[in-house]
């Protein structure tokens, strides 16, 4: 049988997770490690790459949600394989612990929701809250994981007021100088989120895993 | 070097070079062509926008004699609604906002709704909806409509008998998502074709199924199912607006007639809407609040341009807070909806606004 070349591997990681083709992820996976090839390679510029043009793709309107997600599970059938075979002290770090959830009186979070799928695939270990959250519930949330990124959707004006109310918690609290907040949402704005001292805002959820990463390696 | 004054998509004021400005209108048309696979604007179309947003006063009109229809929908929750809720506060009941609409600002069309707007919270109150119809209907002259959202994010748990696609999807639960939203989708069709069928007992002139497909594409599935049944079985006029400019891929594999609902944009979205039986289509254009107004009103004018020139019943584009190029604000200025109306009318050629 041909030995599997990095190159071939990297580019049909991309294919497949584009095909959302998780039974052909996980295979090969299993075949990249047979023929020798370095996971953590693999894993960081053939899936992770494949799962950055799904999420364009989902941007772009030519892939819809569950697609999305069936090709975030795909890659992730690929991690658990890839994962095991990483020699100690190679583990890919993650890129940090983010708590997301829609704020309390809101019940919209299909972006939340998605935002929360991508930053999860990116290496983020995401802690979603779901929707209509206590601000007292974000606050407990991110002190007991030592979050250091909180997000908060808010889909309408009467709702997105509770975003101002987080920041003046997590100051309250004492956690505000630890952790990063990012705001999101049909209501939010930049303009909004530099009024209220919000650290992050993004358009679209691809913006957001962006900026989440520029915010959480500052 | 002389500028132009302007806003952002949030409502901030920016001043704009001739050279920004032309570049923004540009890249506006440019962008609605790419994702929709239409044509951008022309020169004369652009010249025109240039000089739309050129114009130094403050509001602005189109040509006599090129007025359209003013058509409310959203009930008149932007008169007597809360401020923080995107209203003026001013403290009317409902029905005599309506006449105010009618009256006072010209309205060619009005729209009777629930403070809720929501079809299934309409169901078990319809008898009263239908006593307030009834008392509008004898004191307006305008056609009335009665209007509502089908939100069919409401039958899913936990507000809902239905399992919630937001929860399983995450889980990677794909076909029981699917299978919850399908099953929702039966519900909210047959509570839209309910309340309309309540509304044409007593005389009610049409029906505005809006802010349609805001949970997806088989929210536009159930929205176009109730059309088909009101178009048979009443004479009430029916009118569809939109929640966004693209029906999000929520399931991603319904159909209508034969074609996919997920991912259609307003000029493929009206001829499905014309198809089930509607009268008056409502297209909705969202506003980037990261980029300026004519960026946003090019874009914007592009896709409904297109949509009207695809579609075979009247066109009554959105043009309010955070849609049709007008900023997000809590109260949209009036410069910016001006703005956004005339080049509605004058380059995408809308029947109402």
């Amino acid at each position: 049988m041909a030995t599997l070349t990095m190159k071939e591997a990297k580019q049909k990681a991309i294919d497949i997770v584009l095909a959302i083709d998780e039974e052909g992820s996980a295979a090969l996976a299993q075949e990249a490690l047979d023929s020798g090839l370095d996971p953590v390679e693999l894993l960081q510029e053939g899936f992770t790459v494949g799962m950055r043009r799904a999420g364009e793709l989902f941007e772009a309107e030519e892939m819809s949600l569950p697609e999305m997600i069936i090709a975030a599970d795909a890659m992730l059938a690929a991690f658990d394989i890839l994962e095991k075979a990483i020699p100690e002290g190679q583990e890919t770090e993650s890129l940090g612990t983010v708590v997301i959830g829609t704020i309390e009186g809101d019940v919209h979070d299909i972006g939340k929701t998605i935002v929360g799928t991508l930053l999860g695939v990116s290496g983020f270990d995401v802690h979603d809250l779901g929707r209509d959250v206590a601000i007292s519930e974000f606050v407990r949330v991110v002190k007991e994981t030592g979050a250091n990124l909180v997000g908060s959707s808010a889909l309408m004006t009467t709702t997105m007021v509770g975003q101002q109310k987080l920041e003046d918690a997590l100051a309250e609290a004492g956690l505000r100088d630890k952790v990063k907040t990012m705001v999101g949402g049909a209501a939010a704005t930049q303009h909004w989120a530099d009024k209220i001292g919000a650290d992050v805002y993004a358009e679209s959820a691809t913006e957001a895993v962006q900026r989440a990463k520029e915010a959480a390696s500052a | 070097m002389s500028s132009y004054r302007t806003r952002m998509g949030d409502g901030r004021v920016v001043e704009l070079t001739e050279a920004e400005l032309r570049a923004d209108l540009e890249a506006g048309t440019q962008d609605a062509a790419e994702r929709g696979g239409i044509p951008p604007l022309n020169e004369e179309e652009l010249g025109f926008l240039f000089e739309l947003f050129a114009c130094p006063y403050r509001v602005v009109g189109v040509e006599p004699g090129h007025e359209v229809v003013l058509t409310d929908d959203g009930s008149v929750n932007a008169l007597y609604g809360a401020q923080s809720s995107s209203g003026t506060g001013v403290p009317v009941d409902r029905e005599t906002a309506i006449r105010v609409y009618e009256r006072a600002m010209g309205f060619d069309t009005m729209e009777l709704g629930h403070a809720d707007y929501s079809f299934k919270a309409v169901r078990p109150i319809v008898a009263l909806e239908q006593q307030a119809m009834e008392g509008t209907l004898q004191s307006t002259i305008v056609p009335m409509f009665y209007g509502g959202m089908p939100n069919m994010a409401l039958y899913a748990r936990p507000d809902g008998p239905f399992p919630n696609p937001a929860d399983l999807l995450p889980e990677g639960r794909i076909d029981e998502a699917r299978e919850a939203q399908e099953q929702a989708g039966e519900r909210v069709t047959r509570d839209m074709v309910f309340v309309a069928a309540k509304m044409a007992e007593i005389g009610t002139d049409g029906i505005n199924f809006d802010t349609t497909a805001s949970a997806g594409d088989v929210e536009f599935l159930a929205t176009l199912r109730a059309v088909e049944r009101v178009a048979l079985d009443t004479d009430l006029a029916i009118e569809v607006g939109m929640a966004a400019e693209f029906v999000l891929g929520m399931h991603g594999e319904v159909e209508y007639r034969g074609t996919r609902l997920a991912g259609l944009y307003p000029h493929e979205q009206v001829t499905l809407v014309a198809e089930a039986g509607a009268h008056v289509f409502g297209p909705v254009v969202n506003t980037n609040t990261r980029r300026s107004t004519p960026w946003n009103v090019a874009r914007a004018v592009t896709f409904v341009k297109a949509c009207v020139e695809a579609a075979t019943i009247p066109v009554h584009a959105n043009v309010g807070n955070g849609v049709g190029g007008v900023p997000l604000t809590e109260t949209p200025p009036l410069d910016m909806v001006t703005r956004a109306g005339v080049a509605m009318v004058e380059i995408a050629r809308i029947d109402g606004l």
